[in-house]
């Protein structure tokens, strides 16, 4: 009856700011970024590739409240480079290497198909006459026929 | 040390991430990834469990019900029968869309008329749904495939429905989540010493290692723990609910992922402009 709506964990509010920034008030180029509507998918992944960076001294990321969808990271950074900086250079490692995977995926498929395609053509033999789901239009989806 | 230069990851000498196809069937993908850090193997997998778009049932209009089922009961069957969703992308999600409540834009209408006249059981499938747009039908998985039982029905039940499919994604509700599970494991032998077994007296006979453990070499019992290292190989199966095709699933995660990093991406920038915090050359 009161359950908080689904939709909240990931649909930003209007007038929300999704990336929000609080430089350290002791620390110089130390801040906390707030990310809305976002959870330890992301959070965990830029916390790994700020660590990687050398110029990062530190950087932690926690989800503060389970009813509120938000994460926060804290980066420190060495004199330099700039919080912001570092997070937006994971950011974009990050983009490069998930580009470059998705790059891979789909070469290997095409690689895959092809090969399964000929595994069925000569090796099955008896498999029946289906085409898959699919009204016969492509090249995908090759039924398994080694039962 | 000269750290301010260049990006540290220009300076890497790694070939970059990799992954390779292990098994490719109509309903399951298993596939290795490497040269990755875990927590973007993981990022992958939660993506592909919570936040790859589909389509599903979202609500139920019911015209007639005089079948041994309540209403909502039958409406949340229905939730969970998987559509095909091959063409997701050509529907919006209905909170973008500019129609008030739903229309042919960010929905499928899909209608059930049965009834039982007959003196022996009648049963009610998702093959009985008709669809209003032949992108969006219930999936089938050959033609064998008797559909999936929503209701049995006695002479005289009748159910008589209209329901209207919409794109959404399982972090709202499970019942859009494109698989049926996704196996995750790394480091078979446990050379990291991430598991701790339970063990009675020997976790070699106790805990036998997994599939993937022949796809690694088997370490030397007496080399010493090597604490700097870290996994690099995850082994990922996943297997769809028919929905989506399985490849599909991944690559729609992996493009979930670079969709919410451009966007952070973007408002990080604007965020930092706001705060003008140029003084070490933010040239983005
Ligand atoms: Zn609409």
């Amino acid at each position: 009856m009161n359950a908080p709506e689904r939709f909240e964990l990931f649909v930003l509010p209007d007038g929300r700011k999704k990336v929000s920034m609080t430089p350290d008030t002791k620390l110089l180029n130390a801040a906390t970024f707030m990310i809305e509507r976002e959870d330890h998918t992301l959070g965990n992944m830029l916390r790994m590739q700020l660590l990687k960076d050398p110029r990062v001294l530190f950087a932690g990321y926690k989800v503060p409240h389970p009813l509120e969808h938000n994460f926060m990271v804290r980066i420190q950074t060495i004199p330099g480079c700039s919080p912001g900086v570092a997070l937006g250079d994971a950011v974009t490692e990050l983009i490069q290497e998930i580009g470059a995977l998705k790059n891979k995926l789909e070469l290997d498929v095409i690689r895959q198909r092809a090969f399964e395609e000929a595994k069925a053509s000569q090796g099955g033999g008896l498999g029946g006459d289906e085409g898959g789901m699919d009204g016969g239009v492509g090249m995908h989806r090759v039924v398994d026929m080694d039962f | 040390m000269d750290l301010s230069g260049a990006p540290y990851g220009s300076l890497g000498t790694l070939s970059g991430p990799s992954i390779t196809i292990q098994e490719l069937k109509k309903d399951r993908i298993s596939f290795i990834l490497t040269e990755t850090d875990l927590s973007v193997a993981n990022s992958l997998r939660r993506v592909m469990i919570a936040e790859v778009p589909t389509i599903a049932i979202d609500m139920v209009e019911i015209e007639t019900n005089t079948t041994v089922l309540a209403d909502e009961f039958i409406a949340h069957r229905l939730g969970m029968i998987p559509i095909d969703s091959t063409d997701v992308e050509r529907i919006k999600y209905t909170r973008d869309c500019t129609c008030s409540q739903y229309c042919s834009e960010c929905s499928v209408e899909l209608t059930l008329h049965v009834k039982c006249t007959e003196d022996r059981t009648k049963i009610v499938t998702s093959k009985d749904l008709v669809s209003n747009n032949p992108q969006f039908q219930p999936v089938v998985e050959d033609k064998n495939d008797q559909g999936i039982l929503i209701v049995k029905l006695r002479k005289g039940h009748e159910l008589k429905l209209k329901c209207i499919a919409k794109k959404g994604v399982a972090k709202e509700h499970a019942k859009w989540s494109p698989v049926s599970g996704v196996a995750f494991e790394y480091d078979p032998y446990n050379k990291l010493r991430h598991t701790h077994y339970w063990i009675e007296e020997d976790a070699g006979k106790e805990w036998p290692v997994s599939g993937n453990a022949k796809l690694e070499a088997e370490p030397n019992p007496d080399a010493p723990f090597d604490y700097n290292a870290k996994p690099d190989r995850f082994y990922i199966e996943t297997e769809t609910v028919g929905s989506l095709k399985p490849e599909d699933v991944v690559s729609m995660g992996m493009k979930t992922l670079l969709d919410k990093l451009g966007y952070v991406q973007m408002q990080l920038k604007e965020e930092l402009a706001s705060h003008q915090q140029d003084q070490t050359g933010w040239s983005y």
